[in-house]
């Protein structure tokens, strides 16, 4: 098998038992990138130097009879919006585009305590603000299924590089669809968990009581086994929960007798027909394994999610990148009186959208509009919630789609940010609900795009999700790498 | 017009919580005389990224002074993000309370000139202390510096905010509010409340109303950074709007910042920019839940507050009510105080030896009461002597002295200093009154032909024996051998 079809536990397994070094799956994953980022541009900063060398420690651990971690020696990606010491961490943004952090992400030192070696930094919509990955400072990301089309986003170069095969995992960040919604564009699988599983120390934020950290990889065990290692209480994370998880990979609960509830107003008008047909799929082979489907009705969700999420995340973007004033760090613009500078630094630093998110939030905010927008959408946060645990007394799950059609064409919605936030229309709610999504990708389209579906559990079902989609994986099979020999 | 004018002031004071940690943050809050930007860490930084974790310690005092100032505690209390940029800021927004402080509804008592008076407290919030801007001018100003640094050493320190209701009439009350939200800060540990240094800031609130009852617009007042300026900027304002009305116009509403140089509050200029501070609930700290349990803990420990323990001292002691209110003033000198007494002290001598010798010690050494090398028994040991009349005053003194420099024991100490108790008497003590007469006949005759009818002047002469003797004579000796020589009784 080749390096760039191999799952992380594949992969790891190799190593471990000595068919192959972790210096060949290293190197492997730097070349596949290396022929491929002219085409995709998926990775900001590739990281050659070090993860060489941490290949090699892994390589010399093992001639030592050291244990090398659940992920030794496996290559990986990290969105560039996770702190990395002294490798620069730049958001998608000029305001960062050289800034170095003086510490790690949670989630990092967990990967690289688990012998997880980073070969890069994962292309992104400035500050996770996009759903296409072309509002970059360092230029767009392609599709790899067809690079006239975007990976989606914001985590595009994270779903990307995963579905062209330069790593079998990757993280990335989920405010309102930011996993999902590019994994259903790629072919791959993502997962958004729980708010507060897994730590957002170090996870630069965009709207923080949205935000959350989650794996993309070519295999729902992949997706476990990355649970298994990020999923972690983080007392420096107060959002964060404190008991311990269980273990997500190994043997998934069976579907049999489990009820998966097909959402009415997520279906039909409005979605891409093979999309809807992808849904309808899903549900009967969960059929086939034993599972009950039901009707489920979240009457509010498709209505109000949007707008509602349109007012929450941008307030808190406003506040959340406020520091960036040239002050302390990253871009700084000289200006004759501190005013100026501030607004000389900020209209050079950030890109058209995240303006436009800071403008909104700050509107949102603003005495006098407060009760009118960020207080109602706060309400109409608390009745989404109810409804999804209404729907979870219907049903163990929810399927639905990850997005309302395959990847649209660059250039399509740039400079429509209406239709381009509508892309999302199924995925906010789950965020606003702090629930766990899944999007995994079940079969492509007849002009070669992957379909993708979504599944919904309650908060902390993650190992419910986990059983339904390798039931669904059974079915389909597990995604295939993009564009291997076809890009040059 | 000014006639019938009464004044109301409110304040809003900063207490800095004396935690060892910041409050989201595991550094140091030891910013004074620290290498600048030395106590810093990605959080108090405010780097992207990076995530608060409130310190339960200053959730604990702050619960504490709440309870001494008879607040009722939030049982599920927030924090909100008040948003603004300011290069002393690291995030661009302060992360503090807003609609569900941490307490509520307290008062305290102080005393006015018409007697006591109660002052209500609003509220009492936790917020984050922001860094320190240094402006790189000769002066220190603002005005003709090039440039201005920032060290962010005091970011993230935890601050109490108590706001007060207007309740106060004059700036001595306001003061007198003050001194005792800083003595309750003191006695209970959570504070030294210092306001030259900024561990304790007053801002305030102050407007006239009219006669009939109409409200006068409210200015506020920032920068003092004293008990004097704090009372010299009220009186400056209360002057200022009582000739601003009396001259037919009206007071703006604004903020003034006092000049202690200048001795005037100047206005800042800034209402076209009313800040709009957008506050809404911090996402990155979930809502904190005070238990029961924990402030009935805290609640069980209070030390005894100043103002009991100065009506018990008054009522279980019987001293003045001028020295209980020294007595009390800090909360270790009330328990030396307690202790000396405990001990066999004489109320009234223990009272006069520390508003004597020991506050004169401790202002002049600076040493702290708490490491002093002398203990209460034996201080009480030495009163003991003094009402025993084996150690004069002027002796006991130069013991305490001794102690207070060797940290030797009574005995010893009076051995090294060369006193003993009674140490001259007899023949050896006739002979020196009789050299001190020969000194002073010109006295001794005044007395002798009566000039001495209040007996001021064998004081006099009896202060120079007992100097001479170094305080080793029995007063009462002396002045006997005196009266005899002299002629009178």
């Amino acid at each position: 098998m080749k390096f760039h079809e191999m799952t992380a536990r594949e992969t790891a397994e190799g190593i471990k038992k000595g068919v192959f070094s972790a210096s060949e799956a290293v190197k492997a994953s730097l070349d596949r990138m290396k022929r491929m980022e002219p085409a995709l541009n998926a990775v900001v900063t590739s990281l050659e130097e070090n993860a060489l060398e941490r290949a090699m420690e892994t390589d010399s651990k093992r001639a030592r009879g050291d244990d090398l971690g659940p992920l030794g020696g496996v290559p990986v990606i990290v969105k560039d919006n996770m702190c990395t010491r002294n490798i620069r961490t730049t958001c998608g943004s000029r305001m960062l585009a050289q800034w170095k952090p003086p510490y790690s992400a949670t989630v990092v030192e967990l990967l690289e305590a688990s012998g997880a070696i980073l070969v890069g930094k994962s292309n992104m919509d400035e500050f996770a603000m996009g759903s296409s990955t072309e509002h970059s400072a360092f230029g767009p990301t392609s599709n790899p299924w067809d690079t006239d089309r975007v990976p989606g986003g914001s985590s595009g170069g994270s779903a990307a590089a995963v579905a062209a095969g330069y790593v079998p995992l990757a993280l990335g960040s989920d405010t309102g669809g930011s996993i999902r919604q590019p994994a259903a564009f790629c072919g791959v699988h993502g997962l958004k968990p729980t708010y507060g599983l897994v730590s957002r120390r170090g996870l630069v934020a965009f709207a923080s009581s949205l935000d959350q950290i989650g794996p993309l990889a070519r295999s729902v065990d992949d997706l476990a086994l990355a649970m298994d290692v990020i999923a972690a209480p983080d007392s420096r994370d107060s959002t964060c929960f404190r008991d311990p998880r269980p273990l997500y990979s190994g043997a998934f609960p069976d579907v049999a007798g489990k009820r998966v509830g097909l959402v009415r107003e997520f279906g039909g008008d409005g979605i891409d027909a093979e999309i809807d047909g992808a849904v309808s799929e899903a549900a009967a082979s969960l059929e086939k394994r034993g599972a009950e489907v039901v009707e489920i009705s979240l009457p509010n969700a498709g209505v109000a999610g949007l707008p509602c999420y349109y007012i929450l995340a941008p307030a808190e973007a406003s506040s959340n990148l406020a520091r960036y004033d040239g002050v302390r760090y990253g871009l700084k613009k000289d200006a004759p009186d501190l005013i100026s500078q501030f607004l000389a630094t900020r209209k050079a630093g950030f890109g058209p959208e995240v303006k436009r998110r800071i403008l909104t939030g700050t509107f949102v905010l603003s005495s006098g509009y407060y009760d009118a927008y960020y207080l109602l959408a706060q309400n109409v946060r608390r009745v989404l919630r109810m409804e999804f645990e209404k729907a979870f007394e219907k049903a163990d799950v929810l399927l639905m789609p990850a997005a309302p059609s395959p990847a649209f064409r660059k250039g399509e919605l740039v400079d429509d940010p209406i239709r381009m936030y509508m892309t999302d229309l199924f995925t906010l709610p789950v965020n606003l609900a702090e629930l766990p999504g899944m999007a995994m990708n079940t079969g492509y389209a007849k002009n070669g795009l992957p379909l993708g579906v979504q599944l919904v559990a309650p908060r902390f079902g993650e190992k419910v999700l986990f059983g339904f989609a390798s039931a669904l994986e059974e079915a389909s099979g597990r995604p295939s790498v993009a564009g291997g020999g076809e890009l040059s | 017009m000014s006639r019938g004018l009464q004044t109301v002031i409110g304040l809003e004071i900063h207490v800095q919580l004396d935690t060892r940690s910041k409050i989201f943050c595991g550094c140091s809050t030891d910013y004074i005389g620290a290498v600048p930007n030395s106590n810093v860490c990605p959080v108090c930084l405010g780097l992207p990224g990076s995530l608060p974790s409130p310190n339960e310690k200053v959730i604990r005092y702050a619960v504490a002074m709440a309870l001494a100032l008879g607040c009722s505690i939030s049982e599920t209390t927030i924090f909100h993000r008040k948003n603004y940029f300011y290069p002393d800021l690291p995030k661009a927004y302060q992360i503090s309370q807003y609609d569900r402080p941490l307490a509520v509804n307290g008062s305290i008592e102080i005393e006015t000139g018409d007697g006591p008076r109660t002052i209500g407290i609003t509220r009492l919030h936790l917020e984050e202390d922001a860094g320190k801007l240094v402006h790189a001018a000769s002066d220190g100003r603002l005005a003709g510096a090039d440039h201005s640094m920032v060290d962010y050493n005091r970011a993230g320190v935890p601050l109490a905010e108590i706001v007060s209701e207007p309740d106060m009439k004059t700036p001595a009350e306001a003061r007198e509010y003050v001194v005792r939200i800083r003595q309750i800060a003191r006695y209970l540990g959570i504070s030294d409340g210092d306001m030259e240094s900024g561990s304790l800031r007053v801002d305030a609130n102050i407007s006239l109303t009219g006669p009939d009852g109409s409200l006068g617009s409210k200015v506020e007042i920032k920068n003092m950074n004293s008990l004097r300026a704090l009372e010299h900027a009220l009186e400056f304002e209360i002057r200022r709007q009582r000739e601003v009305l009396s001259n037919g116009g009206t007071v703006e509403q604004e903020t003034r910042h006092w000049d202690d140089a200048s001795c005037v509050a100047l206005s800042s200029r800034s209402k076209e920019e009313a800040h709009d501070y957008r506050y809404f609930p911090e996402p990155d700290i979930p809502e904190l839940h005070i238990s029961r349990h924990m402030i009935e803990d805290i609640g069980s420990s209070l030390p005894e507050l100043p103002f009991n323990r100065k009506k018990r001292f008054q009522s279980d002691f019987g001293v003045t009510e001028d020295d209980a209110n020294v007595l009390t003033e800090r909360r270790e000198i009330a328990e030396w105080f307690e202790g000396l007494v405990n001990a066999g002290s004489d109320p009234k001598r223990a009272s006069n030896w520390i508003r004597g010798d020991l506050l004169r010690y401790l202002r002049e050494s600076g040493v702290d009461l708490r490491d002093a090398p002398f203990s209460v028994a034996a201080i009480a040991e030495l009163l003991g002597m003094v009402d025993s009349g084996t150690l004069s005053n002027t002796a006991a003194r130069d013991v305490f002295t001794a102690m207070a420099e060797t940290g030797l024991s009574v005995e010893k100490a009076m051995a090294g200093a060369g006193i003993s108790a009674g140490g001259v008497s007899g023949k050896d003590l006739a002979a020196l009154v009789d050299r001190i007469l020969a000194d002073n006949s010109d006295v001794l005759e005044e007395i002798r032909s009566g000039g001495d009818a209040k007996g001021k002047k064998l004081k006099f002469l009896q202060g120079l024996v007992m100097r001479e003797t170094r305080g080793q004579a029995d007063p009462a000796e002396a002045a006997g051998i005196l009266r005899e020589r002299a002629g009178v009784r």
